[in-house]
This record gives structure tokens, C-alpha cells and sequence, in this order.
């Protein structure tokens, strides 16, 4: 392992989970309070200010943060000590891990090096994103027990119920994906559509609405907001931690939130490339050689961002439009309705694929 | 540093193997079960068996774990009605530490697989797609039985949990 | 045992492709977004465009900038009227004490050389007070009424929310509004006359 390579995984691993923690988890605060004033006729929240400069609200998640540091830090008397300590943290991290094999970027020449922007290349990459996503479910289990509290014991095995239910599902409904670009690896999902034609959305729509659903049951967001229902118990599972420990489990909301859409552009947008264009095409608009790939590289990833808020702002709007599933509608919804509608748009993708009407991608 | 990597993930299978035994409360017991799981995962990354390794923290570490959970939680089993001592447990650990190097050789020496003359591994070992050619072409029969066991499994529980209509 | 079954018809019936509800989340998600982007333009439009207030199309009160006007019945912090010679128009009857359900008013009485009553000592406290209004109606000389003081009402010490009368007099040409109001349109004219 040479040096220039552990510098380049530090760095990507440094922009993901600088991205992710220090403008992603932030700005998903504020575009939650905002968005959803803006869409119900208000305005929201925007009196915090440094120096007199309200920045339309945007202070208002440091102050958030700086309140929670600052809380009191409590365990519940009868409650198990190291697991209200490690509960968080096992929301936390794997909702950071999500994010190591994503690709944000293609492949660039840079310096006679490919440079490749994804932390991890592993040939099975979305095996691993369902797979790290099935850990968080611990969070949840491990913080409702550490709760001591009945009922928040009782939201988080249904939190925990409704998260498992629903990764059994997430997973068959992207089989059809995988049928049709015939890989696990989504560096080579990306790489596989730089031409419109072949993007998931294309052929592969049914999938999307309902990866779309499941992701969104998984993480646990309204409409499937049962585990934690503001308006009716407090906050569910996590009602017992304060400062720090909250803050943990809702920055690992946020970015689960940021890890669905990501995985959505991803396997169904393109990743970071624009529509029309091709990636040489591309280098060479921005004048080819060193300097042209470094462009490339950059607006590859501004494109890819910018996709990311245009999904996030779809789970925004989705949230703030939708009311609340009863837990007995949700189950239902996952067994009796979306398994069975994945079970045959997989049997309908493999039968198109073999009489070649769905025409996979080269 | 391969040899490192193998101690260091070894060496947390044992120690959460060992803290399942010993440990009075049943949720802490799961929990170590659980780091178990994932140190049995990267061992078998390790060994370039990536789709086991993944479907290991997939199935095993994410579901199976979380069932077990379940069960303890709904429960409630409670620390009187475990185990109640820790005072044997050092001769628990004792025994199982200071019996292994004993045992593990003696197993070796009796094992039937040839290590030395073992074949050559193909391109695709271990990755989705090599396991998947075998598993639905070779091992297809094996395959179904495992599948039709989990449909019995299924059907057994629903039938005995099934309460009787009027 | 025989059970006579009785099909009940519960609501329209609906398509499969209307069961979905897939049409009607479309459609909701739809008008959310367009409030989201009208409401976008307008803010936009009165901020960073500089339009101003005319373009305002939420109707949030920009407060404490912007105050609420309170339409006349509104019934704020009780306050004593302060008439024309200077005094204080109550007489110390205690019909507001008699009438305040959470009894938050307490007056010691006196009289004057000149055979008036007044009251020495009028407390109400603002901490217990319900913003009723009872005290307004039952008094018989005008004397208390409901004024318009809705904000800024908070302390952080218990003890300044007892008012005391200095605190609470207010000359009569402030509440002239409250006053009309309360002889023309709330309660009868009989007790007027």
C-alpha cells in the first residue's frame, strides 16, 4: 500500500464524511424547518444571528447543535448504562458507513493516475449498502431497551419490526435493477449509464417508486414515522436521550436520508454524469488533459450533488405532504403490497430481458 | 499485516464469544454474540469469500440477531433468572483458553482435508457472481432442500401461532 | 347459534388504480409544491428583490417588528380607568372581586372627607388572572375594563406580576374605544341609563 494511495482513500473518506457531517447533516436541519414553513404558508424559523447577520435561518442549526452539547447528559435510573452509551453510536455509524462505497464521481486521469472517486471499490457494493443498513437496526433496538422506559420499549420493537420488514422488501425490489445491468458493483451501475438511455429511471421506474417507498420506511421518515411520532409519544425510542446522544441519533437520520438519495441518483439517475454528455466528451469541453480532468471531476461531482438535493427535496416535499401510517397499514403495506408487486416486476424484467424487449445496457 | 489483521479479528471473536458465556444479563449475552457475527464476516473477507462475508452481517448480524433480541426483549428475561455468579467464570475462561492449543492441534492432525495439495481457487471465488453460477448449477439441489426446510419452518410457526377463527 | 349477517355499504367504491392512492399522493405532493414555489417567489420577491411588504403573500407577522392591531372585543390585561378629575372612577364595591373565578383581585376599601369611596389598596394579581372579562362586565362604574395590552407581559420575577393600582390606572381617553365598545355593542343598554 503506497503512500499516494492511502492519501488519495484519506481524502475521499475525508471530503464523504466531511460532506456528509459538516454540510449535509446541518443544512438537511435547516432545509426541514424551512422548506416545510415554506410549503405550509409560513416562515419558519430565522432570528438566530451572529454580529446582526440572520443568514436566512442557516444559525439556527449551529445554535441547535451548541444547545444540545450543552444538556445535561443523563442515564435513567434502572437503566443499562453502556447500552444507553453505545445506542447511539450504533445509529450513527453505520448510517456514515452507507456512504464508503458510493460512487460520487467517475474515473479521471489525473497525473497519469486514475483517480477514481468512490472510497471503497468493492465488487459487491450494494450488497454492502443493505447490509450496513440492516446493522442500524441495533440502534434502535439497543436504545429502546437501554431506555428502561415501556413504552419506548414498545415503539422500538416496532421500529425494529418495521426497519427489518422493510430491508427484506428493499432488497427484492432492486433485483430487477440488478437484472438489468447485470452488476453488484455500483461503480459499474454509474459506469454503465453515461448515456441517458440506459439511466435506472428509464426502464426501470416501477423499481424506483418502490425502492423509493422502502428506503423511506427503512430510515423511518413519515410517512412511516411510527417509531418516532412527535405529536403522539414524545419521540418513541430515542425519548430518553438528551444533548449528545440526540444529537447523534437524529444526525443519523439526516444522513440516512442523504444515503437514500445518494443510492437513488446513483442506481437510477446517472450518479454524476450529465445527461447529454459523454465523460470524454466532457474532458474534452473542459480543454482535456490534467486540468480538463480536474474540471470534469469537479462538475461530475457538483452534478452529483445537485441531484442529491433534487431527491432530498422529493423526501422533503414526501414528508411534509403525507400523513401518518397506523403500524398495522405499514405492515401491511410492506408484506401484502410491495413484495408482492417486487416478486413480479422481477418475474416481468427476466421474462422482458430473455425475449429482449428491455435491452440491457452494453 | 494479513497476520495481524487475522489476530486482531480472531482475537474478537474469542473475547465475544467468551463475554456471550459469562455475561449475567441475556441482552448483553447478544450483544456479543453480535460482535461475534461480525468478526466471523471480516474472517471471511479475509479469506476472499466477499458475498458470505456480506450476507453473514446481512442475514446472521442483521436479522437473525435482531430476532433474538426480540424474543429476550418481549420476555423480559431478567438477570435473577441467568446465569446468577460470575464466580466460576474464571475457571470457564481458564479451562477453554488453556484446553484449545491442546485440542485444535489434535483436530488438525485428524482432519481429512489435505490443506497442502488443495485446488487451485477459480477467478471468481467468492464474489456474487462466481457463488451464484455454482450455487444454481452444481448445488442447485442442496439449494432447494434448504429453501423447502425454510418454507416448513415458516408454515410451522404460522400454523402454531395461529388462533382459531369462529 | 345463528348469526344474521348485514352487509353495511361503506363509502364510494373505488378503482383499483384509485386504491393505490397513487393519483391522489401525486396530487397532494402537487399542491404542496406549488405553495412551496409561490411562497418562494414572493419571499424572494419581497426580500432580495427588494418589492417589500405589497408583495407578501404569507400572511406570518413579522413580530415584534410588526405588531397585530386587535379587533375591539379583544379582551387584554384588565386596567383601572383613571377619570377625568385625576381619581380612580372605582368605588371599591367588590363586585369585580366577588366575580373574578380565579380570584385574583383583592381591594381594601375607604372613604373619602368628601363621602366618596375608593379603594386604598386594588390588587390584582396578573399571574392568576384568566383574562376573563367578568370583572369588566359586572362593574358597575366603567371603572375596569379589558384593555388591548397583550404582549410584554412577561417577567422573570413572580412577585412584579401582582399590580398594584399605580400600575394599573390609565387615563380615560385611552380606552375610549374599549369604552364605546362596551356601551354600544356588548351588553345591554339598560346598563347605561
Amino acid at each position: 500500500m503506497d503512500t499516494a494511495a492511502i492519501l488519495e482513500t484519506g481524502a475521499k473518506l475525508a471530503f464523504v464524511i466531511g460532506i456528509n457531517l459538516g454540510f449535509f447533516a446541518p443544512v438537511l436541519a435547516w432545509v426541514e424547518r424551512k422548506q416545510s414553513a415554506v410549503m405550509q404558508d409560513r416562515i419558519g424559523a430565522n432570528r438566530a444571528d451572529i454580529f446582526g447577520f440572520t443568514v436566512i435561518g442557516l444559525f439556527h442549526s449551529l445554535a441547535d447543535a451548541l444547545k444540545l452539547i450543552f444538556k445535561e447528559d443523563f442515564v435513567p435510573r434502572g437503566a443499562d448504562v453502556t447500552m444507553h452509551r453505545l445506542a447511539p453510536m450504533i445509529a450513527l455509524i453505520p448510517a456514515l458507513m452507507g456512504m464508503a462505497v458510493i460512487p460520487f464521481g467517475g474515473t479521471y486521469e489525473i497525473g497519469g493516475h486514475a483517480v477514481n472517486l468512490v472510497v471503497a471499490d468493492l465488487d459487491m457494493g450494494l450488497l454492502f449498502v443493505f447490509a450496513i443498513a440492516s446493522v442500524a437496526t441495533y440502534g434502535v433496538v439497543i436504545g429502546a431497551w437501554a431506555s428502561n422506559n415501556n413504552w419506548s420499549m414498545l415503539g422500538g420493537l416496532r421500529a425494529a419490526a418495521q426497519m427489518f420488514s422493510y430491508e427484506v422488501t428493499m432488497g427484492l425490489t432492486i433485483i430487477g435493477l440488478l437484472m438489468y445491468y447485470q452488476s453488484l458493483s455500483l461503480v459499474e451501475i454509474v459506469a454503465k449509464q453515461e448515456s441517458f438511455w440506459n439511466w435506472g429511471i428509464i426502464y426501470q421506474w416501477p423499481a424506483f417508486i418502490l425502492f423509493l417507498a422502502c428506503a423511506i420506511a427503512e430510515n423511518k421518515r413519515v410517512p412511516f414515522d411510527i417509531p418516532e411520532a412527535e405529536s403522539e409519544i414524545v419521540a418513541g425510542y430515542f425519548t430518553e436521550y438528551s444533548g449528545m446522544k440526540f444529537i447523534m441519533f437524529w444526525t443519523a437520520e439526516f444522513i440516512e436520508v442523504v444515503t437514500i438519495s445518494a443510492l437513488c441518483v446513483v442506481l437510477f439517475f446517472g450518479g454524476h454524469h450529465c445527461a447529454f454528455i459523454s465523460d470524454a466528451g466532457l474532458v474534452a469541453l473542459f480543454g482535456g488533459g490534467d486540468l480538463g480532468n480536474i474540471l470534469a471531476m469537479l462538475f461530475g461531482v457538483a452534478v452529483f450533488l445537485v441531484k442529491v438535493c433534487v431527491l432530498i427535496f422529493i423526501q422533503m416535499i414526501i414528508r411534509w405532504t403525507l400523513p401518518r401510517f397506523r403500524y398495522d397499514q405499514v405492515m401491511m403495506l410492506g408484506w401484502k403490497m410491495i413484495l408482492p408487486l417486487s416478486l413480479v416486476w422481477i418475474l416481468f424484467v427476466g421474462v422482458a430481458i430473455l425475449t429482449g424487449l428491455m435491452p440491457t445496457p452494453a | 499485516m494479513e497476520a495481524i489483521l487475522f489476530m486482531t479479528f480472531a482475537a474478537v471473536a474469542i473475547g465475544g464469544a467468551i463475554g456471550m458465556v459469562i455475561s449475567r444479563q441475556a441482552v448483553t449475552s447478544a450483544v456479543n454474540l453480535i460482535v461475534v457475527m461480525f468478526a466471523l464476516a471480516a474472517l471471511f473477507a479475509m479469506q476472499d469469500a466477499h458475498l458470505i462475508a456480506a450476507l453473514q452481517v446481512l442475514v446472521y448480524a442483521g436479522a437473525i440477531m435482531v430476532l433474538f433480541l426480540f424474543v429476550i426483549m418481549l420476555l423480559n428475561v431478567r438477570e435473577k433468572e441467568g446465569r446468577a455468579t460470575t464466580r466460576n467464570s474464571t475457571w470457564q475462561i481458564v479451562a477453554i483458553l488453556g484446553l484449545t492449543p491442546v485440542i485444535t492441534p489434535v483436530m488438525a492432525f485428524f482432519s481429512v482435508a489435505d490443506v497442502a495439495h488443495a485446488p487451485e481457487a477459480p477467478a471468481d471465488f467468492g464474489t456474487t457472481a462466481g457463488v451464484g453460477k455454482i450455487l444454481y448449477t452444481s448445488y442447485l439441489l442442496p439449494f432447494e432442500v434448504a429453501s423447502v426446510l425454510l418454507l416448513a419452518a415458516l408454515v410451522g410457526a404460522v400454523i402454531l401461532t395461529k388462533t382459531k377463527l369462529r | 347459534m345463528a348469526i344474521t349477517i348485514k352487509k353495511i355499504e361503506r363509502g364510494p367504491k373505488l378503482t383499483l388504480w384509485e386504491r393505490s392512492f397513487v393519483p391522489e399522493i401525486l396530487r397532494g405532493m402537487w399542491i404542496t409544491s406549488r405553495h412551496f414555489f409561490h411562497n418562494m417567489k414572493t419571499l424572494t420577491q419581497e426580500f432580495a428583490l427588494g418589492g417589500g411588504r405589497s408583495k407578501r403573500s404569507i400572511m406570518t407577522l413579522y413580530y415584534p417588528e410588526e405588531r397585530p392591531v386587535t379587533p375591539v372585543a379583544y379582551r387584554g390585561r384588565p386596567v383601572l380607568v383613571r377619570g377625568a378629575n385625576g381619581l380612580e372612577k372605582c368605588v371599591a364595591c367588590g363586585l369585580c372581586e366577588a366575580a373574578c373565578p380565579p380570584h385574583c383581585i383583592s381591594i381594601v376599601g375607604a372613604e373619602r372627607d368628601n363621602g366618596d369611596r375608593y379603594p386604598t389598596t386594588y390588587t390584582l394579581d396578573g399571574a392568576k388572572c384568566i383574562f376573563c372579562g367578568r370583572c369588566e362586565e359586572v362593574c358597575p362604574k366603567e371603572a375596569i375594563v379589558m384593555s388591548d395590552d397583550w404582549a410584554e407581559l412577561c417577567t422573570y420575577d413572580r412577585g412584579e406580576m401582582l399590580y398594584d393600582k399605580e400600575r394599573l390606572l390609565r387615563p380615560e381617553a385611552s380606552l375610549a374605544r374599549r369604552l364605546a365598545f362596551l356601551r354600544n355593542n356588548a351588553f345591554s343598554k339598560a346598563r347605561y341609563q
